[in-house]
């Protein structure tokens, strides 16, 4: 534990002398990596995106021109940006806050790795996550 | 040693390797001559395949084939707003502070009712700030679980700004407020006490929400003062669920309608329907039943429109010929009067004219029936209304 410090606090004080900030970019760069994900439409064509870490995955799809509906602006009023999650990321993520799951209940083929889009922010590892869009969000078109 | 931190995970990103060895800009240059050399190429990209490494590009790797957005048909296009009366309201909201649901809802028919013919426009004051505490999925109207403080001033704002105009009728309606302890009843009571007070010969219809079905709050408002008192069903029943909020309900808008019409009997009531959210014609009439039996007088049908990408889309467009059929079995049904149209909304200025005279004649006729004295029942029915009414003041 002492060796790791010894060498991190070494290699902060040498790229420090080698001038500051901009020497130090090198790792911060690498965090704000944006992150590849892929969004699965309706019709099951695909759309990968360079999604920024930080971001909804609601906030995503509406920068991807992804037509996933957000009526309440994210503030669990409803459950029109429900998505699919593929399992492995499903399991990366924080349990859901009992407002999300009470909406989640709401939605229209619910899954077992179904989340709100909006509750769920980009991080680098759910890097090659597969955000499925729900067939439908009710039976509107029943005539 | 240092190195390698970065250089792990630049790699675990598969982005751009640096050398870390040396800060020369030669060293610098020369990686990214290498990754230039070593990555995809022009004809990657072309070809759909250049998807290595998530900073090698910023777009979706292969173009997206996106349906075709369809083009309003003919009868929905509407002239750009402008003009003399339209700037002088835009003017005095923004002056003023106050929101409009035209502006917040992107109502196609801002140009025409803020620029209505003959010095008549109209337009529908929001209150209660521009920001919902529900997210209905056909609405543009901002959403959150907390919105911004209510404003005590905001009554007597609106209630000069109103007075300020040279408008006959005025249409106030609200966000929903679940955040309030009173749901923002007494507040929007106020507002409109205050008008009528600076302004008693307006004819003013109020837009409400549910109040989540508290008829003591509906009575605060159908009580205040107003000539109509309005709430709209939107849909019908079955797709209820889906294209409201679910703490709006169907059962619970009629008993608003309902209740409203039982605390303020003078009162006319009004709702309102969009279609071409995927109902069918028998449950529309089911709808129109339902509303005449809770004492509806007036209805309206409009053509729901997709305010933003980020909303639900529309299922049918219905042509004129359609909204005609429907003004006229609203007509034969029972409804006093009935607006129907693609862009007929719930305030629309086509059926201002009418309800002015409507809503002046039933106020004259009851009056009148005061006059010659009814009996109990009109005494009974003075006296609580009297009461209700001062109950309302003491908040």
């Amino acid at each position: 534990m002492s060796l790791v410090r010894a060498l991190l606090t070494a290699g902060r004080s040498a790229l420090a002398e080698r001038g500051g900030v901009a020497a130090i970019r090198p790792f911060s760069r690498a965090l704000a990596q944006p992150v590849r994900i892929t969004f699965v439409d309706k019709d099951g064509s695909e759309v990968p995106v360079d999604a920024p870490v930080g971001k909804s995955l609601l906030e995503v799809a509406h920068e991807n021109d992804i037509e996933l509906e957000g009526a309440c602006d994210g503030s669990l009023a409803c459950s029109t940006c429900h998505l699919i999650l593929d399992e492995v990321s499903f399991k990366k993520l924080k349990a859901p806050e009992d407002e999300e799951l009470d909406m989640l209940d709401l939605a229209f083929d619910l899954r077992k790795t179904s989340r709100l889009g909006c509750q769920v922010k980009v991080s680098p590892e759910l890097a090659g996550m597969r955000c499925q869009l729900p067939a439908g969000t009710n039976d509107m078109q029943q005539q | 040693m240092y190195s390698s931190a970065p250089r792990r995970a630049a790699a675990a990103a598969g982005a751009r390797h640096f050398s870390a060895s040396a800060p020369a800009p030669t060293a610098r240059a020369a990686a990214l001559a290498s990754a230039l050399r070593d990555g995809p190429s022009l004809d990657d990209f072309a070809a759909g395949a250049a998807s290595g490494g998530g900073a090698a590009c910023a777009t979706p790797a292969a173009p997206r084939k996106k349906a075709p957005r369809e083009r309003l048909p003919e009868w929905l296009r509407v002239e750009r707003p402008g003009g003399e009366d339209y700037t002088r309201i835009r003017k005095q909201m923004r002056s003023l502070k106050l929101a409009t649901v035209c502006e917040e809802a992107r109502c196609p028919n801002i140009g025409e009712c803020w620029g209505g013919e003959k010095g008549t426009a109209t337009a529908t004051i929001m209150v209660m700030g521009d920001t919902c505490t529900r997210g209905c999925r056909f609405c543009n109207v901002k959403t959150s679980r907390t919105p911004p403080p209510l404003d005590p001033n905001e009554p007597l704002a609106t209630a000069q700004a109103i007075a300020s105009w040279d408008i006959d009728y005025v249409v106030i309606t609200s966000v929903d407020r679940d955040d309030q302890p009173d749901h923002g009843a007494g507040h929007l009571a106020q507002v409109i006490r205050t008008v009528k007070e600076l302004k008693p010969s307006l004819m003013l219809e109020c837009l409400s929400p549910d109040f989540g079905g508290d008829l003591s709050r509906v009575a605060l408002v159908a009580t205040a003062g107003l000539n109509v008192f309005a709430h709209n069903l939107e849909t019908v029943e079955r797709l209820t669920p889906t294209v409201r909020d679910r703490r709006a309900t169907y059962r619970q808008s009629l008993a608003v309608l309902t209740g409203a019409r039982a605390l303020a009997p003078e009162v006319v009531t009004k709702t309102s329907l969009m279609l071409g959210c995927g109902e069918t014609a028998a449950e529309v009439r089911q709808t129109m039943r339902d509303a005449l039996s809770a004492g509806v007088e007036i209805i309206t049908f409009g053509q729901y429109l997709q305010p933003s990408k980020r909303h639900m889309a529309v299922s049918r467009m219905l042509p004129p010929s359609e909204y005609e059929n429907w003004r006229e079995e609203g007509m034969a049904m029972g409804f006093k009067y009935v607006a129907s149209g693609p862009l007929v909304r719930s305030s629309y200025k086509a059926g201002e004219v009418f309800l002015e005279a409507f809503a002046k004649e039933k106020a004259e006729q009851a009056k009148a029936a005061r006059a010659l004295g009814e009996g109990k029942a009109a005494a009974a029915r003075g006296g609580a209304r009297q009461a209700s009414a001062a109950a309302a003041a003491q908040l």
